[in-house]
């Protein structure tokens, strides 16, 4: 018994000196080694990642890393690299990544200051906030029209919380999932539903009459979408954040954005002026 | 990575404020649903047991009818299905005077309704048939023998299985958080979303919804003391 003691205790010193080691992790290290990077990503949430009618896993979070992350991290470890792709949803990226089972989350995920505290973020690579999605000619046009007003949204989404902070005079009703949300406004419980205004127009886009809805108002919360890595991850985070720049400047980030989000893509959301400001301010250009 | 328990999360901010007025939101639709379930209780179960068919059926008909259904869908059915059906200005005038805590009252009463009144079938048909004969016998209509003798009795005998019922009922509450009724099980959840310390938020929860819980019981064990009819069953501890 006290010999099984020992052997437990010591078990348990060695496991607990071996886990924080405190080195850096360094993904490039491992990459150079393997020629893989795994990324994890979404399988339902089109267009930023998801499986296609035709079985394939695609999406514009996924393209940005196949043609500008992979390139720069290629240069980076000198040699050709292969793309494996995982499932990641939001309460699992973020152990995925410290448990190394992948290198780089690319998906939907917003990057807040609260994250930044466990993960690192590449630059910005997309871009969106909060705005309305009501009936077509609605009064409601924005933030500043909201007081009085019956106001969905999703339990527990900053949306939400900015809008009891700030605007008060709102009446706030919040429901568990987007379709009970989106019932209450097709009938009329609530004025308006706000969220992040991508998922809105992806909302729109899906309802069987896209014509009778408007997103509207200006951006009142921001929700900037970074690839997460584990932190202190120097040399990978900077070849990361290369390949996103290169993108910037070279335009292809902007090719890629209108192949998902132009007039033919598969979720016309048209990159404001302001937006693209605002990326390419962020790029450090 | 270590959990790192931090409880002044429900006391400190708002989380203190949001998780009383949680409280004062379950309690004030559970006690509206409360009355409403025992009154359409009493009216069904009493209902079932009277000497003429047309009312035994329709008291079947309403307790199969919505006991059989999920509580979930008698929630969405009241808040999504029924306000189409009024005039447009009527509607209106629900949606701004809180039409989900209305919808969510309704479900709840008429749902536990029907579950309430087999308890009170059980409770009548546990009474001697000779105590309807006698009232009869002495005068009575079956509208009063009903109201003077046979419901007060077993009203008093059903007490246990009563406070069982009552006590899901403010459990089933929780439920309205769907049509976005500000419970305390959603306040709970808030807290959660609010301070990302989901042990501590959900703990309060469970300890607030046993308190009242138990106060419940402890209320109607009391109530069960005092009305126990000596003879009919047998003294509690």
């Amino acid at each position: 018994m006290r010999r099984m003691l020992s052997v437990v205790v010591a078990l348990a010193v060695t496991l607990a000196l071996a886990a924080p080691v405190g080195a850096q992790p360094d993904t490039t290290a491992k990459i150079k080694e393997t020629g893989v990077l795994t990324i994890g990503t979404r399988t339902g949430s089109p267009p930023f990642a998801y499986i296609n009618k035709d079985n394939q896993w695609v999406g514009f979070s996924i393209d940005l890393v196949e043609q500008l992350v992979k390139p720069a991290v290629e240069k980076e470890v000198g040699r050709t690299i292969k793309i494996e792709k995982k499932e990641s949803t939001p309460p699992t990226r973020i152990p995925l990544l410290s448990s190394n089972a992948v290198d780089l989350i690319a998906g939907t995920m917003t990057d807040t200051p609260q994250r930044r505290e466990v993960v690192d973020f590449s630059l910005t690579f997309f871009y969106t906030g909060a705005q309305f999605l009501v009936k077509k000619g609605s009064p409601i046009k924005g933030v500043n029209d909201i007081a009085g007003k019956r106001i969905a949204s999703q339990q527990g989404s900053t949306n939400a919380k900015i809008i009891r902070e700030k605007y008060p005079q709102a009446q706030l009703r919040e429901f568990p999932d987007q379709p009970a949300a989106f019932q209450a406004l097709i009938q009329g419980q609530v004025d308006a539903y706000t969220n992040d205004g991508i998922q809105l127009a992806g909302l729109k886009a899906k309802s069987p009459n896209p014509g009778d809805w408007e997103v509207v108002g200006d951006f009142y919360s921001e929700e900037p979408y970074g690839m997460a890595m584990r932190k202190g991850d120097v040399k990978f985070k900077a070849a990361v954040d290369a390949g996103l720049r290169n993108g910037f400047e070279s335009g292809k980030y902007f090719e890629i954005y209108d192949k998902w989000f132009g007039a033919k893509g598969e979720l016309p959301y048209p990159m404001t002026p302001t937006v693209k400001a605002y990326l390419l301010k962020h790029s450090g250009k | 990575m270590s959990y790192q328990f931090k409880w002044s999360v429900l006391w400190s901010g708002q989380s203190g404020g949001w998780l009383l007025q949680g409280v004062a939101t379950t309690l004030a639709i559970s006690g509206l649903a409360w009355i409403l379930a025992v009154g359409l209780g009493i009216l069904a179960g009493a209902a079932r047991t009277v000497p003429w068919r047309p009312l035994r059926l329709a008291g079947t008909f309403y307790v199969e009818f919505f006991r059989n259904v999920p509580l979930l869908v008698w929630m969405f059915f009241w808040y999504f299905g029924v306000p189409p059906l009024l005039p447009r200005g009527v509607q209106d005038w629900l949606f701004n005077h809180s039409a989900e805590f209305w919808a969510g009252m309704f479900a709840l009463g008429v749902y536990h309704g029907a579950r309430m009144s087999e308890v009170i079938r059980s409770g009548i048909n546990s009474i001697p048939r000779t105590q309807f004969e006698a009232s009869v016998a002495m005068g009575l209509t079956t509208f009063q023998a009903y109201r003077l003798i046979i419901v007060p009795i077993a009203l008093r005998l059903i007490v246990p299985p009563a406070t069982n019922e009552s006590l899901n009922l403010l459990k089933n509450s929780s439920v309205a958080l769907t049509i976005s009724v500000a419970e305390l099980t959603f306040q709970t959840r808030q807290v959660e979303t609010y301070t990302a310390k989901a042990i501590e938020a959900l703990t309060a929860g469970t300890l607030i919804y046993l308190v009242l819980c138990v106060s419940i019981a402890w209320i109607m064990a009391r109530v069960e003391r005092r009305f126990a009819i000596p003879g009919l069953i047998a003294r509690g501890g």
